[in-house]
């Protein structure tokens, strides 16, 4: 099962990787602590896939959800891990925190 | 509190459904005695999914940044795939079940595929399971009273969402065979079909899939995060702006499907029974 989920990684990481997402894209960091996104706001280059690095000072999980960019991901409480974003038109982009919608907001920029 | 409620119902909503669904099925077709496979395929997803709640927190690196996705996305084509059969295969008994209840028996229990109901149940629930569960645990974790009322909220929206399932099992048993067949199909289908298409997108999401522009903008409408949105895309896939890959993949998996559940009949051969032509002859 192990080696399985391992080889789908694999797969998947160089399906990533051609697609061209991957490679040396910029990394930005975004940090959630008392349920809050900061930076709420994040400007990035149209155009150009970027790395987000998220990382939950929280103890409690939360999800970072983008309806717009088709993205969720859970981020348990303490941890830190990476969501490859692809090549955006310009155009603003929200993202919640679907576990604490109310108080984690932000969104991307792309311009 | 009220939050809490509504993220659990949201989440539960589409499990209570199916499993509402393949529990009147059953019903149906006189099978009530292999309730047990989706009683079983629903508590295995509730187990996988407290699984991977753990997993999650486990795990890190490059199994965490993708690992998810990659089971999320494969749970989502499965569910489509399974759904896709059951709905095909309920066709095909539909013909067969209308008769008397005996013979709907024999039927079922001839085919002996009962189990993959318990696969829908099983997809079901551990496809928004592993959130559901994690999102609990957060919320068990702030060990003050927001907290726990909080907890409480998220409990009951879980119940409420088995309540919404249990009406549903309630309401099948009520129609007519023939409608409660048609109409459970059709459901199936845009269920089907909304996950299908938000398959594409997370595909799109992730870098596996080109990014296409959306082809309209619906969210002066109703936006992806309001209630009714939220519910509407748990139920038939509904996106405010939605790409055009994920429109072209939802009107085509809603042909292919639609034809697959509600084309022509193929025409009843017309020769006898091979057995009966021996009766005749002998």
């Amino acid at each position: 099962m192990t080696r399985w989920l391992a080889v789908a990684v694999l797969m998947g990481l160089s399906l990533v990787r051609a697609a061209g997402v991957a490679g040396a894209a910029e990394e930005i960091a975004l940090t959630i602590e008392n349920n809050r996104f900061s930076p709420e706001e994040i400007k990035v280059k149209a155009g150009v896939p970027f790395v987000l690095v998220v990382t939950n000072k929280d103890k409690s999980p939360e999800e970072f959800e983008s309806k717009e960019l088709r993205l969720e991901k859970v981020v348990p409480g303490g941890k830190t891990l990476k969501i490859q974003v692809r090549a955006l038109k310009p155009g603003t982009y929200p993202f919640v925190g679907d576990y604490h919608a109310q108080t984690a907001k932000g969104r991307i920029v792309a311009e | 509190m009220g939050a809490t409620f509504v993220v659990t119902l949201r989440e539960a909503f589409e499990a209570a459904l199916l499993l509402g669904i393949v529990y009147a099925y059953l019903d149906r077709v006189g099978a009530r005695a292999q309730y047990h496979w989706v009683t079983l395929g629903g508590a295995l997803g509730l187990m996988a999914s407290v699984a991977a709640g753990v997993a999650v927190s486990l795990v890190s690196g490059p199994l965490l940044d993708l690992g998810p996705d990659l089971v999320a996305g494969g749970v989502m084509f499965a569910a489509v795939g399974l759904l896709t059969w059951h709905g095909w295969w309920m066709r095909q008994h539909a013909r067969a079940v209308q008769g008397q209840l005996q013979h709907r028996l024999d039927e079922a229990r001839a085919t002996q595929r009962l189990w993959i109901v318990g696969l829908i149940a099983f997809t079901g629930v551990f496809r928004e399971g592993a959130e559901t569960v994690l999102f609990l645990w957060g919320l068990a974790s702030q060990t003050n009273v927001t907290g726990w009322s909080g907890v409480a909220g998220g409990v009951l929206g879980v119940v409420a969402a088995a309540g919404l399932g249990w009406g549903i099992f309630r309401g099948g048993r009520r129609l007519s065979l023939s409608r409660f067949f048609t109409g459970t199909s059709l459901l199936l289908l845009l269920v089907a079909a909304g996950l299908f298409s938000s398959g594409i997108g997370r595909l799109v999401g992730l870098g596996f899939l080109p990014d296409t522009e959306p082809l309209w903008d619906a969210s002066w409408l109703l936006r992806d995060d309001s209630l009714v949105g939220s519910f509407l895309a748990g139920l038939a896939g509904y996106r405010a702006r939605p790409s055009l890959l994920e429109v072209i993949g939802y009107l085509t998996y809603l042909l292919v499907a639609g034809w697959l559940l509600f084309g022509p009949r193929r025409p009843t051969p017309i020769a006898p029974p091979a057995s009966s032509r021996a009766d005749a002859l002998s």
